[in-house]
């Protein structure tokens, strides 16, 4: 009894804890193109909410267009694997950092506020190298 | 890959053989940014491209940057530029002094925000309500947040998701128009809608 009620008890923590804010939202997607959150693989369908750690993925014929909270944009090509490692922006003071991890594949990027709230604040990283993107539109591509 | 490129690879990346490239693009405004190559094939370092329409061949421990001449993008870069959203849009909405009453010439604001929404495929909006200095702190960011309810509730009933959407006040935090306190503003008594 006790225990079941201890049970109840952490259930309910765990309900009442405050969600993890999205940060952006999938715009369209073709071909095979999926968000992996932790172990689940999510439909990238248009209007699928994003969330820090969220990893987009796309197969031979696959693309994602995306938006985030601070204005940035991306388009994600074929064949890539896209992860969302950090994203923390105030809206209020329009501040943040925003680290993406370009494993492979390719990515064109529009930067937002949080690019433009502090030197560096937005950077795209690949298997060898670490871009920071001040206020920019770039193409970065990650050949095997 | 032949032994030689392994070697080859090994020497200059820590990565092995996988290498990148990044082109800076023109904004749309006509400027351009900047992209600090912070570090490249593992080394750390500070190079600045700063030149639109640039390439920087990154992996080797001293990236190659050149202009992309005439020979432009690839094929398959200038289609995913293309598929790119559109940038965001925003709309100010204006009211009545010390209202929720949206005033008559903003109607047809509304119209456009409805139909920006409807072709956006995927559409989020953000709705933002905001007062002139007019009052005390408490009271309007009270009002500002009714404005910007009042608006939430008007896009729904025009037939848009509640939950495509989020609505704040900001109180007199964020003035179009810089005033001294208690000033009237038309312009400051206002709700900025962004769809994206």
């Amino acid at each position: 009894m006790f225990r079941s009620s201890g049970l109840l008890v952490s259930l309910a923590a765990l309900i009442s804890s405050p969600a993890v804010a999205e940060i952006g939202r999938i715009k369209s997607s073709i071909g095979i193109a999926t968000v992996q959150r932790g172990t689940a693989h999510i439909p990238a369908a248009s209007g699928q909410d994003l969330l820090p750690g969220d990893w987009l993925e796309t197969g031979k014929d696959g693309r994602i267009s995306l938006t985030f909270i601070d204005n940035t944009r991306f388009a994600v090509g074929p064949d890539s694997r896209i992860g969302l490692s950090t994203f923390d922006y105030n809206p209020t003071t329009e501040r943040g950092s925003f680290v993406t991890q370009i494993e492979r594949g390719s990515i064109a990027v529009v930067s937002g506020r949080i690019s433009t709230s502090g030197r560096d604040a937005m950077q795209l990283r690949t298997p060898d190298s670490v871009l920071g993107i001040r206020d920019a539109q770039v193409i970065v591509e990650v050949s095997k | 890959m032949t032994f030689r490129g392994f070697v080859l690879c090994a020497t200059f990346t820590l990565a092995g053989c996988a290498h990148s490239s990044v082109v800076l693009l023109p904004n749309a405004n006509g400027g351009h940014g900047e992209v600090a190559i912070l570090q490249s094939g593992g080394v750390a370092g500070e190079t600045i491209v700063s030149d639109s329409n640039t390439r920087a061949t990154l992996g080797g421990s001293r990236p190659s940057v050149r202009p992309l001449g005439a020979k432009g993008l690839s094929s398959s870069e200038a289609l995913l530029v293309s598929a790119l959203p559109p940038a965001a849009r925003s709309f100010d909405l204006y009211f009545l002094e010390g209202t929720t009453d949206m005033i008559a010439q903003s109607l047809p604001v509304v119209e456009q925000i409805r139909a920006e929404i409807a072709k956006r495929p995927g559409a989020e909006v953000q709705v933002t309500g905001h007062t002139d200095t007019i009052g005390n702190n408490a009271d309007n960011d009270l009002l500002s947040k009714q404005r910007a309810k009042e608006i939430l509730n008007l896009l729904v009933d025009k037939g848009f998701a509640r939950t495509k959407m989020s609505a704040v006040g900001r109180g007199e935090r964020e003035l179009k128009v810089r005033t001294a306190d208690n000033v009237r503003s038309a312009v400051n008594r206002r709700v900025e809608v962004i769809v994206r």
